[in-house]
């Protein structure tokens, strides 16, 4: 029976293909809208966090106020109170920074110089191109040795093996620092741009630049099986009892890439809502041509009644087919959908992620539109008087 | 004797029509029995129509009883007027009423459907039904491929298709030549001799000499 008023459903659609492909344009855009919208927004949080997430999702930044530099807690001890203090940190590592000219002879370019401990690197899953990080002998020794960022050892050294060059730092006419490696390109994140950045050891940096016991900042990586954010809330906790809430600025990536997946999802749900109310507007559409239909139809569903079809036939028979539009128009909008996304996401350049979420939701919500509109003129058809419907011309 | 399949008893149907009662059928009582061949005759306005309706079950009366086929119509829902109208009655009309997007294969099928029957014996009721009123080279075609006679080939077909205890014609040979109105009127002759109850609702005397019995209708009554 399903099978047969499904085959009936499209004989109707064939008796009046403009009228039909017309009311399915409203259902195709409200579906297609949705489904886009989903997509697209869901595509722009995928990228937003994956380019967040090169600074490291399992890190947490920790900048001391500038007035606890020198008299409070943070020191190079403060690292083992932390992570002995405080569950799920693999290391926290001090770290002191401040822009400084780098020179090759006459080349020069404005870096960031970062002094931090030999476990840095690996911390942070740095990756060479030339040599490697620094070691914990260098760091004891305060030996002067650097790491470059890519775009700093183009810039110095085009096309030159760097390792083993010498290069100067701040006011610093002598090269007097040797290259013992250079970072792999990396993208930007949000935090720090590692191919403009120079490391050197941390208590090289101490002794040559600021000579005082104060830590700039701290980089936190979180154990592996504990959550980020949730480490960071304990940091967060633990260090307001210490220090109060001036005392310190505390950042992850993490935390800012769920700040920008909750906000891309209101701003797209929200969205998606407005696109929701034209597949309502194309409901209406679908009510339309139902009615129509229904007026066309009256002997027929005279006939079918004089032979044997009881009212819930009937209803049944236009249910259908006010589903099948909607079911139609739903799978063609998704299909559209899915390939404005695509155009779009190729132009700004994201990955594309389908929102399968957003196939399931749009298809239900025509599908509830197909039942909800088509069953006033269904009930109006299953109404009918036989005799009356017969004898309509 | 037979027993009854048609059994009116005192009915009757007002309409209002504005301000005024028309009494389309004003106290009938009528006993058809099975294997009948029976013409329903009157000028227009006599309530052939209406006494067609409410045989078929389309139409409720306002006051007496139908029994069809033993059952008592009186105080049924329309679902269960369907199920009457689908099991026991074959409805042939005077201008056909096929399904002009269906073939006759699937205007016959039609009440199988409603019938619940499954799909694989539709098919050959279906075409066993065509057979039997000699359409089974016209299967596949539409209701405006088909010529006149044709046309009412298939709806008798279709009304047949069930094994409806009545046959109930409302002027089946009206819009027909008389040749081919004749050739109809053979076909209903030789399913009632195969032992099928016929009804024939008509206004054409010779037609309705043709029937074994003839009930004529003036006023809304039966004439003695």
């Amino acid at each position: 029976m399903l099978l047969e008023n499904i085959k009936l459903a499209f004989n109707a659609m064939r008796g009046s293909k403009m009228r039909t492909a017309l009311s399915l344009l409203g259902i195709i855009i409200g579906v297609a809208s949705v489904v886009a919208i989903l997509t697209i927004g869901e595509s722009a949080s995928k990228s937003i966090t994956e380019s967040i997430a090169i600074g490291g999702l399992d890190m947490v930044s920790i900048y001391p106020a500038s007035g606890q530099r020198s008299t409070g807690i943070f020191d190079e001890a403060f690292s083992d109170m932390l992570k002995s203090d405080v569950e799920g940190i693999q290391a926290v590592l001090p770290q002191n920074s401040s822009n400084a000219r780098i020179r090759n002879g006459k080349e020069s370019m404005n870096a960031s110089v970062a002094g931090v401990l030999s476990t840095y690197g690996s911390a942070l899953n740095l990756e060479f191109s030339e040599g490697e990080f620094f070691s914990a002998i260098d760091n004891i020794n305060r030996r002067q040795v650097i790491v470059l960022g890519s775009s700093i050892a183009e810039e110095l050294f085009p096309d030159q093996v760097v390792v083993g060059q010498y290069v100067s730092l701040f006011r610093n006419q002598a090269k007097s620092y040797l290259v013992v490696g250079v970072l792999e390109s990396k993208d930007a994140s949000l935090s720090l741009s590692f191919n403009n950045t120079v490391f050197i050891p941390y208590n090289t940096y101490s002794q040559r630049f600021i000579r005082t016991s104060g830590v700039g900042s701290y980089t936190v990586k979180v154990a592996d099986g504990y959550d980020t954010i949730a480490v960071s809330d304990d940091i967060t906790e633990y260090l307001d009892n210490i220090v109060g809430t001036d005392g310190y600025s505390i950042f992850s990536p993490a935390s800012l890439a769920e700040m920008a997946e909750q906000i891309t999802g209101t701003f797209s749900s929200f969205l998606a809502l407005i696109a929701a109310i034209s597949l309502l507007v194309g409901g209406i559409g679908i009510m339309n041509i139902m009615l129509v239909s229904v007026a066309e139809r009256t002997k027929e569903i005279g006939v079918r009644k004089a032979l044997g079809a009881s009212p819930n036939v009937i209803r049944g028979q236009f249910l259908v087919e006010a589903l099948t539009l909607t079911v139609l128009g739903g799978l063609l909008g998704i299909a559209l959908g899915s390939l404005i996304s695509y155009a779009a996401t190729n132009m700004l350049d994201w990955s594309l992620h389908l929102s399968y979420t957003s196939f399931i939701l749009a298809m239900g919500f025509s599908m509830f539109v197909g039942i909800f509109f088509g069953w006033y003129p269904a009930m109006k058809a299953s109404r009918l008087d036989p005799i009356e419907a017969l004898n309509y011309e | 004797m037979a027993e009854s399949v048609i059994r009116l008893e005192d009915v009757t149907r007002y309409y209002l029509m504005g301000e005024f009662i028309v009494k389309a059928l004003d106290g009938v009582s009528i006993d058809i029995k099975r294997g009948e061949f029976t013409a329903i005759m009157g000028p227009s306005g006599s309530g052939k129509s209406t006494m067609m309706n409410l045989i078929g079950c389309l139409d409720t009366p306002t006051s007496g009883y139908i029994d069809i086929d033993g059952e008592n119509t009186a105080g049924m829902n329309e679902a269960e007027l369907a199920y009457i109208r689908n099991q026991k009655v074959g409805f042939v009309f005077q201008q056909f009423n096929l399904l002009g997007k269906l073939t006759a294969l699937e205007n016959v099928i039609t009440p199988l459907l409603y019938a619940g029957v499954v799909s694989r014996e539709r098919k050959q009721m279906a075409i066993h039904a065509l057979e039997r009123v000699g359409l089974s080279d016209r299967m596949d075609h539409r209701p405006n491929e088909l010529s006149g006679g044709q046309k009412q080939r298939v709806a008798i077909a279709r009304a047949l298709v069930n094994n409806p205890t009545i046959l109930l014609a409302d002027e089946p040979t009206g819009a027909l030549d008389t040749k081919t109105g004749n050739q109809i009127m053979e076909l209903f002759e030789e399913l009632n001799s195969e032992g099928r109850t016929v009804v024939l609702v008509t206004h054409d005397r010779d037609l309705g000499m043709r029937c074994h019995r003839q009930i004529h209708l003036r006023d809304g009554k039966v004439e003695a």
